[in-house]
């Protein structure tokens, strides 16, 4: 007898619209120090990624680290797995995040953020900005209240989709790394929130196709690829 | 395939005594004998079902809990489960149904059976949905329900049936369960409910059925009524779409004779008023609703040709 494949993705579905975003409402009401510090933490990531020169590149894997590490604990574990019998199978993904920041802050690996000015790094801009100031307000847009905002930091599909954009404003062959979880959070999210019929489920998926299409450009380009050299390292732009 | 013929199946519903003294008067509508209404909490007359197997009698609306008592750990939103449970208690239901699939639902059922004090009053069903250790996953939803033994089990879409469905066999005749059943969803693997409704000795089996989705009037229905099988009835609003696409229509004038005040309750005396069904699983956030659907459980029902006439009309709103 089949089974497992008789399942279509709306039975999957077993959360309310109404339940999911009450999810964000008691968290950033009952967590708000931590959730505002999580998103101040990706603006001053976003700040450093965005200069010339690679410098801060160890402060940027710090804090992306930790706001994956809240995101995973604190959102998916504490408030999203009660409803979602998948996030357990789901968080180990975003403990290998956390680890694989991790590692790079601590080892001199050949991977750096740094505004290079082309294509790849205005659409990495583009997913950042989005993340951090844009996102918070699609719940409004579609009618829910304020207290329900996503947040960058401690909401799965903003940080997952600002980390995208992170990745695609870093070079060196190792970024490769980076971004396999966020891709897989952002392709599962968008099957999520198109059941719910919400709009955003789009944003996540162009997210996606998106960040393939720069990965494959910066393959071509050499950004993946050729070794920095010390002039690069000073003004990556150069 | 037999060829069990449908119309001969309901015409020879003047069996359907057997089914708690459903009983064809006049022209338009089924007259019932109304169960005793409970006078120490003055609970309205609700139409009771028969359970074929054992002769039990169970009220003829119940409740569902797919998605609507999924909310976690949110406590406010528990509450208002538990506030659902407590209108369908005091309106006469019994029967909640649930399932490990449906995230935290079984937990804010056990929570909302401690809150009112339920746990005899419940007619427990759950399921179990595993293809590995079902023994381990119904212990657990024991515990998460709160109950020491359940009314009824089932093999949830017919997931893990080889090894689930002896399972809960041995459950019953060792006495720890005293139903069981076997589900499916949507009309999905019809050929396969039908072999295990012949071959097994159910108490049971969940169906999906509603005025649009009426394929299993052909022959489910029957072979249940035949194999003397209880039939609940998922999906009895199509997840709700139904009254939503209904919403602001009026309802038929042959409707008045059923004192139906929405859609909703009309959808479920139709259901209902099927010999072969024993009790329909309706899910809602809304204690309103949970009153208004087992309302549906009292008074006049439709006959055939009502019944006909209500499919009808919905057929070509929707």
């Amino acid at each position: 007898m089949s089974e497992w494949w008789d399942y279509g993705l709306a039975d999957l579905l077993l959360f309310s619209p109404r339940v999911y975003y009450r999810l964000f409402e008691i968290m950033n009401t009952t967590w708000w120090l931590v959730v505002v510090s999580a998103l101040v933490a990706g603006v001053i990531a976003s700040g450093l990624a965005l200069r010339h020169g690679f410098r801060g590149n160890r402060v940027i894997l710090v804090l992306l680290a930790l706001v994956w590490a809240w995101c995973g604990y604190g959102f998916l574990w504490q408030y999203y797995s009660p409803i979602n019998w998948a996030i357990p199978y789901l968080l180990p993904g975003f403990a290998l995040q956390v680890v694989l920041f991790a590692i790079f802050a601590a080892r001199p690996l050949p991977l750096r953020f740094g505004w290079r000015g082309d294509f790849s790094s205005y659409v990495g801009l583009t997913l950042v900005a989005f993340a951090l100031i844009a996102f918070p307000f699609v719940g409004l847009i579609e009618g829910r209240d304020l207290l329900q905002a996503e947040l960058f930091g401690s909401a799965a599909d903003p940080t997952a989709l600002g980390t995208l954009g992170f990745v695609l404003l870093s070079r060196g062959t190792w970024r490769w790394a980076l971004l396999p979880v966020p891709l897989l959070w952002c392709v599962i999210s968008a099957g999520t929130l198109w059941v719910m019929d919400q709009q955003v489920a789009f944003v996540m998926l162009a997210a996606v196709w998106v960040t393939v299409f720069c990965g494959w450009l910066d393959l071509k380009n050499g950004v993946t690829t050729k070794r920095l050299t010390e002039a690069e390292i000073k003004d990556p732009a150069s | 395939m037999s060829d069990f013929d449908r119309r001969k199946f309901l015409k020879s519903t003047g069996a359907v005594a057997a089914l708690g003294g459903l009983g064809v008067f006049g022209l338009g509508t089924n007259r019932h004998a109304f169960a005793q209404s409970d006078a120490a909490t003055d609970q309205p007359e609700v139409i009771q079902k028969t359970i074929p197997s054992t002769g039990e009698t169970i009220p003829a609306v119940g409740l569902g809990s797919w998605i609507t008592f999924n909310v976690g750990n949110d406590i406010e939103l528990r509450k208002q489960c538990a506030d659902v449970m407590s209108a369908f208690f005091r309106s006469g239901g019994r029967m909640i149904d649930s399932s490990p699939m449906y995230g935290s639902a079984q937990d804010v059922i056990g929570y909302g059976l401690d809150a009112l004090g339920a746990h005899k009053k419940v007619f427990s069903t759950d399921k179990v949905w595993t293809s590995g250790d079902g023994a381990s996953q119904i212990k657990e939803t024991s515990e998460r329900w709160k109950v020491q033994q359940f009314d009824l089990l089932q093999v949830h879409n017919l997931l893990g049936i080889n090894e689930n469905l002896p399972l809960l066999f041995r459950m019953k005749d060792a006495g720890q369960l005293r139903y069981v059943g076997v589900t499916t969803s949507h009309g999905r693997r019809t050929e396969d409910l039908i072999a295990v409704m012949k071959n097994e000795r159910l108490d049971f089996v969940q169906v999906t059925y509603n005025p649009v989705d009426r394929k299993v009037e052909d022959y489910l229905l029957p072979l249940a009524y035949d194999r003397g099988i209880a039939v609940i009835i998922n999906r009895p609003f199509r997840g709700g779409s139904l009254p939503e696409r209904l919403e602001g229509e009026p309802l038929p004038e042959f409707a008045r004779e059923l004192e139906v005040k929405s859609w909703a309750q009309l959808i479920l005396k139709y259901l209902i008023s099927h010999p072969a069904v024993t009790c329909p699983i309706p899910a809602t956030t809304k204690p309103a609703h949970a009153m208004e659907n087992m309302a549906a459980a009292t008074g006049a029902l439709p006959d055939e040709k009502m019944r006909e006439q209500i499919a009808a009309v919905i057929g070509v709103l929707v």
